[in-house]
């Protein structure tokens, strides 16, 4: 997914002189050929959020738009001043490119997970956060970044997931309904995760004769309830799914929202990652596992309710 | 040694009457307002003024031209003495400074480009305005414009670590276009910098990190705009120290921490500040 956003930042400083890539020591290999064939708009520069943020704010202001990537927690959580002052404050076009969102460095532990980033960002206003699931859907939000005046922050799940999106989209940024019309189990996701969301639907399909629905959320700060809300209305039981804390993600995103429709909230459940600093290693999906998210704990959750 | 004698000068130095009236405009303010940084806005007076009057290209940035010098308040909090000048060179155009920190205001306790519109930059938390200045600064070059970036930093603003990350990065990429001047007064908020956290040697700090550097006396009209007309020798960013007093101007308000900011301001102060200016 990482790959699939580089590349496609480097289509578009091909077409557009205003697109500049911003890095923070990234590592010799990130867009080596854009270093050589476009220079003055690839900048690799030091570890260094704070200064980073204000330095593209300073050229989007002059009318550049940049697109910045580093780790997901080193721009939120480093440089979190500098993102709400420097870019949201004057609404600039800069696009954050969030690797590693959720449980992805799992290994490195919690210096590196970022599971707090869409609560950080969803406190800024003026920026549209993003929650990609598949490449395609990456590619297609950003081949219209461009064209987009607002902030962004988009997160990077893992790399390497099954495309579950088609390749041309017209409103990748919508959300993605799937699954049966009147479901009677109702799943509300985002991200990477929508890969475990599928597979437990599809499981469910063999073993259980409730209709199962899914909605996948490309942007969290396009919930589009229009589109959804005959589904949740039919629905029984209703699952919100997220690698992310329990508060401030999508979570908290949908109460609110459904709160402000006057309806009733007491058929949705929360599936998250908990609450606290996570000290075990190991690996995402493990993670996933543990944590009742993957394809399976989601199963048998639906099944024991 | 140098260094010492400059602010000796800038506290003796007597202020011409360009100097009086706009401090008299900012105590009228206060009057009205009752609150506000008088300390740090005394203090970056004369560096504002003939930035906007001698230095910068002020036609360009009255029409907002692309090519005009751009101009930062780092320490946003010295904005009275921004505001000051900008009405008096007709730049604030019908915005009335009189309202200052009012409920519907465009004037703030630190300045805001949503409702000013000469201001470049919104500042108040310090050590956002050099990193601005640095990406600003890049982009003219790469845009081939000839225009200058200056961004005022206070002393104390020197504590903050994205300055250091900024000067780093102002190096690399050889901004000649970019001028830092340090309103250095040698006063933080809780007093003296080398009380608070001892920067020193300023001077040997910047030129570590690439800087041309030069002093000038921060209340001398005539030094500072030598000193800001000169360019850049050596493809290098400058930072010009400018020596300056905390409440120049008033001997109570002068480095005093109580002038650095003041809520509930009353009449009889006002009163006692404006008979302490120097006539």
């Amino acid at each position: 997914m990482r790959q699939t956003a580089l590349d496609t930042v480097y289509a578009l400083a091909k077409k557009d002189p205003r697109v500049v890539f911003v890095g923070s020591d990234l590592g010799a290999d990130t867009l080596k050929d854009m270093k050589v064939e476009l220079p003055n708009q690839f900048f690799m520069e030091g570890i260094s959020e704070q200064h980073l943020i204000g330095f593209v704010a300073g050229l989007a202001k002059e009318g550049f738009i940049p697109y910045v990537n580093t780790i997901a927690n080193f721009l939120t959580r480093r440089a979190f001043e500098q993102i709400a002052m420097d870019i949201a404050l004057h609404n600039l076009p800069v696009k954050l490119l969030a690797s590693g969102g959720g449980m992805v460095y799992a290994p490195l532990g919690p210096t590196h997970t970022a599971v707090d980033d869409l609560a950080l960002m969803s406190s800024i206003p003026n920026f549209r956060i993003f929650s990609p699931g598949d490449e395609n859907e990456m590619r297609e939000l950003l081949l219209r970044s461009v064209g987009d005046s607002s902030p962004w922050y988009i997160r990077f799940g893992k790399g390497g997931e099954p495309a579950f999106s088609p390749m041309n989209q017209l409103e990748p940024h919508k959300p993605k309904l799937m699954g049966e019309t009147k479901p009677e189990v109702f799943f509300l996701t985002t991200g990477v995760l929508v890969h475990e969301v599928l597979q437990a639907m599809d499981e469910l399909k063999k073993s259980d004769s409730r209709p199962v629905g899914v909605v996948h959320f490309p942007e969290l700060t396009c919930l589009e309830f229009e589109s959804w809300k005959e589904r949740y209305l039919a629905a029984r039981l209703v699952i919100v799914a997220e690698e992310h804390m329990p508060s401030g993600g999508l979570f908290s995103r949908i109460l609110n929202k459904i709160h402000s429709e006057n309806l009733d909230t007491r058929k949705i459940r929360q599936r998250s990652l908990p609450f606290r600093y996570l000290h075990n290693y190991g690996t995402q999906q493990e993670h996933l596992n543990f944590h009742g998210l993957d394809a399976i704990s989601l199963l048998n959750y639906v099944k024991s309710n | 040694m140098k260094s010492r004698n400059l602010h000796e000068e800038a506290l003796r130095i007597p202020l011409d009457n360009r100097a009086i009236s706009y401090r008299n405009r900012i105590l009228e303010v206060l009057e009205v307002s009752k609150r506000g940084h008088l300390g740090p806005a005394f203090s970056v007076i004369e560096i504002v003024d003939v930035l906007y009057r001698e230095v910068m290209n002020t036609r360009a940035i009255l029409d907002r031209a692309e090519t005009r010098d751009r101009f930062l308040l780092s320490k946003g909090h010295g904005c009275l003495g921004l505001y000051v000048v900008l009405e008096s060179l007709g730049l604030l155009e019908e915005l009335n400074l009189n309202t200052f920190c009012s409920f519907n205001s465009p004037f703030g306790g630190h300045p805001e480009s949503a409702t000013i519109p000469v201001i470049e930059f919104s500042t108040g938390s310090l050590g956002h305005g050099l990193p601005v200045a640095v990406g600003m600064a890049k982009a003219a070059k790469m845009k081939n414009q000839k225009l200058q970036v200056f961004v005022l930093v206070g002393d104390g603003e020197l504590n903050e670590g994205s300055i250091w990350e900024a000067a780093a990065h102002a190096s690399k990429h050889n901004l000649d276009n970019l001028v830092v001047i340090v309103d250095y007064n040698e006063m933080q908020a809780s007093g003296s910098v080398k009380s608070v956290l001892d920067m020193e040697p300023v001077v040997d700090k910047w030129q570590a990190f690439g800087f041309e550097t030069s002093h000038v006396n921060g209340h001398d009209p005539i030094a500072i705009s030598r000193e800001l007309k000169r360019l850049s020798k050596k493809r290098q960013p400058r930072c010009v120290i400018a020596h300056t007093v905390k409440g120049k101007g008033i001997p109570e308000a002068e480095n005093s921490s109580v002038w650095h900011h003041k809520a509930k301001i009353n009449s009889s102060q006002i009163a006692g500040l404006k008979s302490g200016l120097q006539k």
